[in-house]
């Protein structure tokens, strides 16, 4: 099934096209999310908000653009405001711990450990995963896009609806400041080898 | 190897060690859990509503209107006040027809 008869189905409501689209492309939906969002519980909430807002959204899809490059945009929204409200939260909790209230106040973010990398270049890895953190989110973006899904500057161009010049910069900019992250802790971390 | 080589290396290990990662997948049964989740239906009246006045802005405007409302009617109250204590003084002088003569019609026995 080509992704416009998928699309076609699933704007008539039908059952089975929606369970192809999970099937097809719930990899990529949680995977994409996990790379921002850094915890498996968080990106499998998100991939279950990205597929029920297709499902519901899928009329005003008009085909301007690839499906799989929408589903990208939705994954990445809803990852990103996820983010956003994480902050928020963790602000909350600051200003209310200044106030003496200690409830929701710890939250801690674990150590994420992304389980499609290698044994041997997991610690590393993480570490990466703390510098990207420190990084604006645009370069976040086309970073996690590139390296963790794989996709080409030209594909992450389409998804981020810009040029590709301008994702040539982002990655740029992106390395140099990951650069910079990770001297950064590496100069008072050095690991034992 | 000095120092900053080591930590150079270690930089170029970690910007590199994403690069044969396989793609994480989804615990299993997610489209179970998406149609629980769609079943569930959707957020009552009341949810929406809590959740629609605990936005910042609602809140933040909501807040605003009370302490306006409050302020005019402190001063509508106040000017009230005024005039009633105004014409509470005016009633109490005429019932007791209390007129302040001036000094020279006392002396004034002339009519």
């Amino acid at each position: 099934m080509s992704q416009t008869e998928l699309v076609v189905q699933l704007q008539q409501g039908d059952e089975a096209a929606f369970k192809k689209l999970v099937d097809d492309y719930q990899v990529m939906v949680y995977n994409t999310a996990l790379g921002i969002v850094q915890n498996e519980d968080d990106a499998d909430d998100i991939a279950q908000e990205v597929f029920i807002q297709v499902f519901r959204s899928v009329s005003s899809f008009k085909g301007d653009s690839k499906f799989s490059t929408w589903l990208y945009r939705i994954a990445i929204g809803k990852a990103l405001d996820h983010e956003k409200k994480k902050k928020r939260k963790k602000r909350f909790g600051f200003v209310q711990s200044l106030f003496g209230s200690n409830e929701d106040v710890d939250i801690q973010v674990a150590e994420f450990e992304h389980p499609g990398v290698k044994m041997e270049k997991k610690e590393r890895a993480n570490e990466l995963f703390n510098a990207l953190k420190q990084i604006p989110e645009k370069q976040r973006t086309a970073f996690t896009l590139h390296k963790l899904e794989g996709q080409s500057y030209q594909q992450v161009a389409e998804i981020m609806n810009t040029t590709l010049y301008a994702v040539e910069s982002l990655m740029g900019r992106a390395k140099a400041n990951l650069r910079k992250e990770l001297k950064k802790y590496y100069s008072n971390n050095i690991p034992e080898q | 190897m000095n120092r900053q080589e080591k930590i150079n290396k270690l930089v170029e290990e970690a910007l590199g060690s994403l690069d044969d990662a396989q793609r994480a997948e989804p615990r299993p049964y997610l489209l179970t859990r998406i149609n629980a989740r769609m079943n569930k239906g959707t957020a009552s009246v009341w949810e929406k509503a809590g959740w629609l006045v605990t936005r910042p802005v609602v809140a933040f405007t909501g807040l605003c209107m009370i302490v306006l409302l409050n302020v005019l009617v402190v001063m509508n109250k106040t000017s009230h006040s005024n005039n009633r204590a105004e014409q509470t003084v005016q009633t109490q002088a005429d019932e007791l027809s209390y007129t302040a003569s001036p000094i020279y019609d006392i002396d004034n026995t002339q009519p």
